[in-house]
């Protein structure tokens, strides 16, 4: 749960949600559904992850899969965090 | 005190400069200044990054001038309203278009301690250009990346971001880096960005001077309790202490704020502003 609060508050300070991750679940579909979410904020959004929460991204992670959705993305971090 | 806009003259055509005269700064008698506070020339961060900071790199300027600082914004070559293509930059380019900017506010106020305020890749550039001139340097940092190789990667990405959802990424990006490293120019996010610049970039590091000088670092965040200070990112700390090893003043913070930078839209970060201004005084 505490990896998801990390992740949403990061999508809301890159792509400024103001606040409007307070509403996303599991299952709210990110690429492809968000406006904001464009190639620049996809960069932005790995480089902020590296730098707040310590992990490092691959270029091959660079996948449609791991943006598809919350979940999906929080799994991704869950995993390079080592669980 | 309203700014002044001119263009100066530099190899392979003119660099576009927003000068902000210090503030109750009038010239005096056959041209001559008052003595201000400081002068600074202010290093922009490369490609997207550089329009994102735009609007708070003007504010910036504008607080400094206010507080006594004389300050030279300049638009490196390719960049902005200056002449050239990014095509046709070069990292040696842009180092010099540094120490014209510094030789400018030399020739205007004389003698006047010299900061070289750099964000991001601009902090690389800053401390190129130090090393390549004469005239002793203070630094004001504003985010500066761990090195020039990961602003690169960074940047490089964005191709494997843009063909994400055609399935193309690692394909995409292998392709970049071949074009790269076989001195062929990519078009990433609108740039048509020439190998030699990226291989300058990639090679930059922020290398502390040789001869001792004072530094402000300073980062922005937004830390897990929104009531406590953000703290300086993990990796800044080893770099923050190597500057101190090699005999260097180091005034470094964290203030809360937006990346304005790369957020998506254009935000301020007013405390940078006020932190800014503090730490100019101290360098």
């Amino acid at each position: 749960m505490t990896v998801q609060a990390d992740v949403l508050r990061v999508l809301d300070d890159v792509l400024s949600l103001g606040g409007r991750s307070a509403s996303f679940t599991a299952a709210t579909p990110l690429l492809g559904a968000i406006p904001e979410l464009d190639s620049m904020a996809v960069v932005t959004l790995i480089t902020t992850l590296e730098e707040r929460l310590g992990i490092i991204v691959d270029d091959d992670d660079i996948d449609g899969d791991t943006f598809a959705s919350v979940g999906s993305l929080v799994g991704f971090v869950q995993a390079k965090l080592g669980g | 005190m309203a700014a002044e806009a001119f263009f100066l003259p530099a190899a392979g055509g003119q660099r576009y400069c927003l000068f902000h005269p210090a503030a109750g700064n009038a010239p005096r008698g056959l041209g001559t200044h008052v003595t201000t506070c400081g002068v600074v020339v202010h290093v922009h961060p490369w490609a997207e990054e550089m329009n994102k900071s735009r609007r708070m790199a003007a504010l910036q300027s504008r607080a400094l001038a206010a507080a006594g600082f004389a300050v030279l914004q300049i638009d490196l070559h390719g960049c902005g309203d200056s002449s050239g293509d990014f095509a046709e930059a070069s990292w040696d380019s842009w180092i010099a278009d540094v120490q014209a900017a510094a030789g400018w506010l030399e020739t205007r106020h004389g003698g006047a301690p010299l900061i070289l305020w750099g964000h991001r890749a601009g902090c690389l550039l800053a401390t190129a250009a130090a090393a390549a001139m004469n005239t002793p340097c203070r630094f004001l940092f504003w985010q500066p990346p761990a090195s020039g190789k990961l602003l690169l990667q960074q940047f490089l990405r964005l191709r494997a971001a843009a063909e994400m959802q055609a399935g193309d990424s690692k394909a995409a990006m292998d392709r970049v880096k071949r074009d790269l490293a076989e001195g062929r120019a990519v078009d990433i996010a609108g740039y048509a960005l020439p190998a030699t610049l990226a291989q300058g970039l990639e090679r930059a590091t922020l290398e502390p001077p040789v001869a001792a000088t004072s530094v402000g670092w300073l980062e922005v965040g937004s830390g897990q309790d929104p009531t406590q200070v953000p703290a300086l990112l993990p990796a800044s700390l080893p770099r923050i202490e190597a500057w101190r090893a090699a005999g260097h003043t180091v005034h470094a913070s964290a203030v809360r704020g937006p990346s304005f930078w790369q957020t998506q839209e254009i935000e301020d970060a007013p405390l940078l502003i006020d932190a800014t201004v503090a730490v100019a005084a101290l360098l």
